[in-house]
């Protein structure tokens, strides 16, 4: 045996950045994650060359899956242009050498920050979502070994109370995104913080969704058909927000999440957050090709 | 097509990292040097932060981020992750570094005497402003001494075991792939002593003295003294796989062991880094010392302390809420504005309950 | 800067065999292809010196070694070979983890024929209503034995392999025997 046994010939980068070892630890854990939906799984999380809180633990698990066959789609807010989602996008090209897209219906893996994106996910794509904190009870228990402590024993009771003293002190629940929901009967978990407007579509969803967090080295998941159930109280249903109503300023798209724009004159315009569903849009508005495919909410409003 | 024309992203990115760049110009190995040779301090807190130890690719950091030491470190982490673990190497005990400088304030005298070494602590810290006038600064030359110290000392802490003073830590027997490494494995809690040790070696130095500092001050049990502190090199022995032991060189480190009257006993906190950092290594030492029994939630607490002076995931999230937010922000809006349609819908002086009581608001993100 | 890199021939069959695996957990019961047939590719996959492994197939030995991964009893192990099971025995002994950390339950990967034999009705995550697998070569009692072992969310995951066809079965399945 030589010291040559013990390494393998000498690459200036891996393939897709992350070497061999940190791939199969991610994998490993991807796989254990999917096994119990919604429970976080620790995990290493290796440094990336992108900062903490940037992206890093979607990153890295959009790096262990792809391979030069991938197309990927990158968003940020629900836009492919917004400059981080630019970063990524030309990161993940640069080191894995896929092709890319900002068409999700084209996209094999899409990695977004804070959004799903309109337009219904198919069970051959894969979701990756950044998760800034993977743990939904940070508000109520902001010690991580105590928090393990209560979801080891199913123990939701001050998240229901925290919940339940909202409705009394403002009539509804005041968690704007990041709603947390109960995964396959068993673990609540953050959806990561989309609005509530997305948490519908990753219940009996089509497509796998893996959640991780870089900086805080949790990685979770929500496989396909898997039961995803905002935290609500009988008497008080779930809440999406009011954007059923509202109209899109740029491309007259109606009935899907807006991103607001103040006006001088004191009063508020909207634009579609997905970018690449308000292009379509556009595009079909100028009689160019069809390209938009079918989308979770029809008409503004989620048909159960 | 108005949106596509307003997609500038990718040009935006590149512009912005090309205006960053063009304030330092271009560099080569000869500035590498200059960093290297001139900076050696601010070297060896690189290396420790990044966990790293190559002087070299530490100044390559440096040079290419302008000093921006976050930037840096994180530079050099994201290199040394890609690195194949080949080997580990034998465990240093404190008797074999050799020793430039060591101190104890708990003994005017110690066994090995005290070895004051290089160091500013009793400089007078004025500026040389004659250096701009085109004075050339040049330090006075050190004159050595009649009996040279000895180069390797026992610690003080084996004295104090050895006289019952103290209960030295059970030897731990974990070698070679058994240590637990965290770079390849997550910190969790109750922290596995070699996590504790390493992530404090890691740590950033900023953070590791605001919360060592909080304890000095009071909101810890334990006070510390320097039991010992020492500026060291180490051996680094590693074997090759036909059996034969070699060394790979030597590394700077630093140590520092604080101790506290405990029951009838000393109790002893301990920290070590790459390079030499005192302030780190008595900080973190003082954080070790504070810890064993440390409220939930304290600064004294190992999960408390660890995961707030982790330097890139620190400094990562706070740079972080320059992106936008505005999804998030939409929905925060969306429930202030539908509860506050309700309250006024409801007609109803608010109680002074409601006025008074805060919904508690979910953590940053 | 850097010229983007290629993936090498491991990298590939690497990446290939980790989508087929993710897939078939993904997806309980259905069938997914391996880039080979055999246990091979799963072990570069996911195996290295941080994994504790037990194989009750001494053929497997040598390329488990070869990912300097400790090899250990069944009860340690994180990933267990069984290869063709003789009897239910091993079943009860496999990790599941605890409550705290369902992660520790091991990776179980075992050689049994698919479509021909028994037939099972699978249901929950990953599973649109039901479905229904055919396996062979599993000893009497498994299914049964498996779900005593395991408390949810406590439990082992299953990759059953015919050749180069794997299907998974996560500990979140119900199995139920027609």
């Amino acid at each position: 045996m030589s010291l040559s046994t013990l390494t393998k010939p000498w690459e200036a980068m891996s393939y897709g950045f992350l070497d061999g070892s940190a791939k199969r630890e991610l994998r490993r854990k991807i796989l254990k994650s999917v096994a119990v939906p919604g429970c976080q799984m620790p995990y290493a999380s290796r440094e990336v060359p992108m900062a903490r809180g940037w992206g890093t633990g979607g990153l890295q698990v959009s790096l262990t899956l792809v391979n030069p066959q991938t197309r990927v789609k990158v968003i940020d807010q629900g836009a492919d242009d917004s400059v981080n989602a630019a970063s990524i996008r030309r990161f993940i090209a640069r080191v894995a050498g896929t092709p890319t897209t900002m068409d999700t219906l084209e996209a094999d893996l899409i990695q977004s920050r804070h959004r799903i994106p309109e337009e219904i996910l198919r069970e051959d794509q894969v979701l990756v979502l950044q998760v800034p904190n993977p743990e939904p009870l940070r508000s109520v228990q902001p010690n991580m070994s105590i928090a393990r402590q209560m979801h080891a024993d199913a123990d939701y009771g001050r998240m229901w109370l925290q919940l339940y003293e909202q409705i009394v002190r403002s009539g509804r629940v005041m968690q704007g995104a990041s709603y947390p929901s109960l995964v396959h009967g068993r673990h609540v978990m953050t959806p990561s913080p989309i609005p509530r407007w997305d948490v519908p579509k990753l219940h009996m969803a089509k497509h796998l969704t893996i959640l991780s967090a870089g900086r805080e080295k949790r990685i979770f998941a929500v496989p396909p058909y898997t039961r995803v159930e905002p935290l609500v109280f009988s008497d008080v249903p779930y809440k999406i927000e009011e954007h059923g109503a509202l109209t899109c300023t740029r491309s007259g798209t109606k009935g899907f999440f807006m991103n607001e724009i103040p006006q001088d004159d004191g009063s508020s315009a909207f634009e579609v957050s997905d970018s690449e569903w308000g292009v379509k849009t556009i595009r079909a508005n100028d009689r160019e090709a069809e390209t938009r495919g079918e989308t979770w909410y029809k008409d503004g409003e989620m048909p159960q | 097509m108005a949106y596509v024309a307003t997609r500038g992203g990718e040009r935006a990115i590149e512009q912005s990292e090309r205006l960053f760049r063009e304030e330092m110009g271009g560099f080569d190995r000869n500035r590498v040097n200059e960093v290297k040779q001139s900076l050696p301090y601010l070297i060896d807190r690189v290396m420790g932060e990044a966990s790293l130890y190559d002087e070299d690719l530490a100044a390559l950091a440096l040079a290419q981020t302008g000093g921006e030491l976050y930037e840096a470190v994180l530079l050099l982490r994201a290199w040394r992750t890609t690195q194949p673990r080949l080997q580990v190497a034998t465990p240093i005990e404190q008797d074999t570094l050799f020793t430039h400088r060591r101190i104890s304030a708990a003994f005017k005298d110690i066994p090995g005497g005290q070895v004051l070494g290089p160091t500013l602590d009793y400089a007078h810290r004025i500026l040389a402003t004659d250096v701009l006038q085109g004075e050339t600064y040049a330090p006075e030359p050190v004159e050595p001494a009649a009996e040279p110290s000895p180069a390797y000392q026992p610690s003080v802490s084996a004295w104090q075991a050895e006289n019952d003073l103290l209960d030295p830590p059970a030897d731990d027997a974990t070698k070679g792939n058994e240590i637990p490494d965290l770079t390849r494995e997550p910190l969790l809690f109750p922290s596995k002593r070699a996590h504790t040790l390493q992530s404090l070696a890691r740590a950033e130095t900023g953070g590791v003295l605001a919360l060592g500092y909080a304890a000095m001050r009071g909101y810890g049990q334990a006070h510390p003294t320097v039991n010992e502190l020492r500026l060291a090199e180490a051996e680094i022995a590693v074997t090759h796989p036909d059996g034969r032991q070699f060394s790979a060189g030597r590394v700077k480190v630093s140590q520092a062991e604080v101790v506290d009257k405990k029951g009838e006993k000393l109790g002893i906190g301990y920290g070590a880094t790459f390079g030499w950092n005192e302030v780190k290594c008595i900080a973190a030492a003082t954080l070790d010392l504070n810890s064993p029994g440390a409220e939930k939630g304290s600064a004294t607490e190992e999960e408390f302390f660890l995961y707030h002076t982790e330097g890139v995931e620190s400094s990562g999230f706070c740079i972080h809420f320059k992106l936008p937010h505005y999804v998030t922000f939409q929905s925060s809006l969306d429930a202030i504005r539908d509860a506050k349609a309700k309250k006024a819908a409801k007609h109803t002086q608010p109680s002074s309950s409601e006025a008074v009581g805060q919904t508690k608001s979910e953590p940053a993100e | 800067m850097l010229a983007t890199p290629a993936p090498s021939s491991s990298e590939t069959r690497d990446n290939t065999a980790f989508d087929a695996l993710l897939w078939a957990l993904s997806r309980p019961g259905l069938p997914r292809s391996l880039p080979e047939p055999g246990e091979a590719s799963i072990i570069a996959a996911l195996l290295d010196r941080e994994c504790r492994v037990h194989s009750a197939d001494p053929l497997l030995m040598p390329e488990i070694m070869r990912t300097g991964a400790e090899l250990t009893d069944i009860e340690h192990a994180d990933h267990v070979f069984l290869g063709t099971m003789a009897g239910i025995e091993p079943l009860v002994q496999i990790a599941t983890g605890s409550d705290f950390y369902p992660d520790d339950g091991a990776t179980i990967i075992i050689r049994a024929r698919l479509g021909t034999g028994q037939t099972l009705r699978l249901t929950g995550p990953g599973v649109d209503g039901s479905v229904t697998v055919q396996v062979d070569g599993l000893p009497d009692g498994f299914w049964a034995a498996r779900m005593s072992h395991m408390r949810y969310p406590m439990g082992f995951e299953l990759f059953l392999l015919d050749e180069d066809q794997v299907i998974g079965v996560p500990r979140s399945t119900t199995v139920e025997v027609l």
